[in-house]
């Protein structure tokens, strides 16, 4: 008996004043957005690829940048003279390296690697002969479960670690280098320096490129028959 | 009385403008620290991964029933993933989270899965070793270990999902955590039919 009368009043006020359920909805909403405060990175935002910074590598001592063309394709029997050990674009083959957060343990074939980094996925490369475990280790933790992340050894590089993206590339002596972790976020599907943002880091043909079986690395010289880099 | 409507009336529009102010206008990007960008940046690696596995279970099971479903979730989760990283851009903020950041921080407030620390693998996610058996099984196996590990990624990703259609601050972002979370809830009781359909049993908590 008491409540019935309550809840009356309470309608006829909110029927008065029209702003009264706009109100209500208001507040739990910014209850809400305040605590979110609580969450702050660590991450500076310079590094995040917007429309007024497309290219936050800028910022990063040591970067190599070079335009490529996109979409030159070889066959998988074919191979690519590249211009830098690791390469950082060019030709590649048809078929692209599974991306989505990989770890190869093994070297793998070059070419697939490449069309991975036309999909927007960062290709993190280390020489197994400068790099000891702990160091592979704490590369294995920025890929794992990390979408549009790709690990590799790559022997014979000229640095320990290399990091790079399409058109883009970062070597250093360690793996604690707080300049991978910045070059990461500066390139990682970033939208503006990827041919083909949205393009996907799932496997597409275990035939021609088996995540748990891949095609090795081939050390020897590309040779004379090589695709060039800058394609046919 | 009609000069009392029009004080209540003014106090009304001036306790919209209060109120206004204080969560910031619809036009206003949120923050990186946001729930809003919080939610869109795991909720995209969340789907991704759904995404990786559906589309396997779309190419290799012998299943039709499994296959239709495979591929509702890979085209659903897929375009729901590009939005997600469509307003990213549109707020100036990175469409994946950075490399060093952990998961699920922005749910502090939530007291459930993820502490104020947050979290380096979100509830649900496969680890590489689960995604590798997969990979590797064939015929039935495949189709069954596919629905038991969907099962775990639709259900682990419920509590964002929920946290998110609570507490986000732009409507059309609460909408489509609303959206996931009552989806995913109804396809969590047809994958455990399925499963069960099958001979076998979900995975164990």
């Amino acid at each position: 008996m008491i409540r019935y009368p309550r809840h009356l009043a309470v309608a006829a006020a909110c029927l008065a004043l029209v702003g009264c359920e706009s109100q209500q909805q208001g507040s739990p909403v910014a209850s809400g957005s305040s605590s979110g405060t609580s969450t702050s990175t660590s991450a500076d935002p310079g590094f995040t690829p917007t429309e007024d910074n497309q290219d936050p590598t800028k910022k990063i001592d040591g970067v190599l940048a070079i335009e490529y063309e996109g979409a030159q394709h070889v066959k998988p029997t074919e191979r690519v003279a590249y211009d830098h050990k690791p390469p950082l674009g060019g030709a590649h083959d048809a078929v692209w390296a599974p991306c989505n957060g990989v770890v190869y343990k093994k070297a793998v074939r070059t070419e697939n690697l490449v069309h991975s980094l036309e999909h927007g996925a960062v290709w993190l490369t280390y020489d197994p002969d400068k790099l000891d475990g702990d160091g592979v280790a704490a590369l294995e933790k920025r890929v794992n479960g990390k979408p549009y992340t790709v690990l590799s050894p790559f022997p014979g590089q000229a640095e320990a670690v290399s990091v790079q993206s399409w058109g883009r590339q970062l070597q250093v002596a360690k793996a604690d280098d707080k300049r991978i972790d910045q070059f990461i976020q500066a390139t990682r599907a970033n939208q503006y320096l990827t041919p083909e943002p949205g393009a996907s880091c799932d496997q597409i043909d275990p035939d021609r490129f088996d995540q748990d079986n891949p095609p090795p690395f081939d050390p020897s010289d590309p040779g004379p028959g090589a695709i060039p880099v800058t394609g046919r | 009385m009609a000069a009392a409507v029009v004080v209540l009336l003014v106090g009304a529009a001036a306790g919209m403008l209060i109120t206004l102010a204080s969560v910031g206008s619809p036009e206003e990007a949120p923050g990186q620290d946001s729930i809003d960008v919080g939610f869109a940046q795991d909720m995209r690696v969340h789907h991704l991964q759904a995404i990786t596995m559906a589309g396997m279970a779309r190419d290799r099971s012998e299943d039709t029933e499994v296959r239709q479903l495979a591929f509702d979730i890979e085209s659903t989760q897929l375009d729901q993933s590009g939005q997600l990283s469509g307003w990213l851009t549109v707020w100036g903020q990175p469409t994946l989270s950075p490399p060093d950041q952990p998961h699920m921080r922005w749910m502090a407030g939530a007291h459930t899965h993820a502490d104020t620390s947050g979290v380096d693998l979100m509830p649900g996610m496969a680890t590489s070793e689960e995604l590798m058996k997969l990979r590797a099984l064939k015929g039935t196996e495949f189709t069954v270990y596919f629905l038991q590990l969907m099962l775990r990624h639709h259900e682990g990703g419920l509590s964002m999902a929920t946290y998110a259609a609570d507490h986000a601050r732009l409507g059309y972002v609460r909408n489509l955590a609303q959206k996931i979370a009552s989806g995913q809830q109804a396809e969590v009781t047809l994958l455990t039919t399925m499963i069960k359909a099958r001979g076998a049993q979900p995975l164990p908590g």
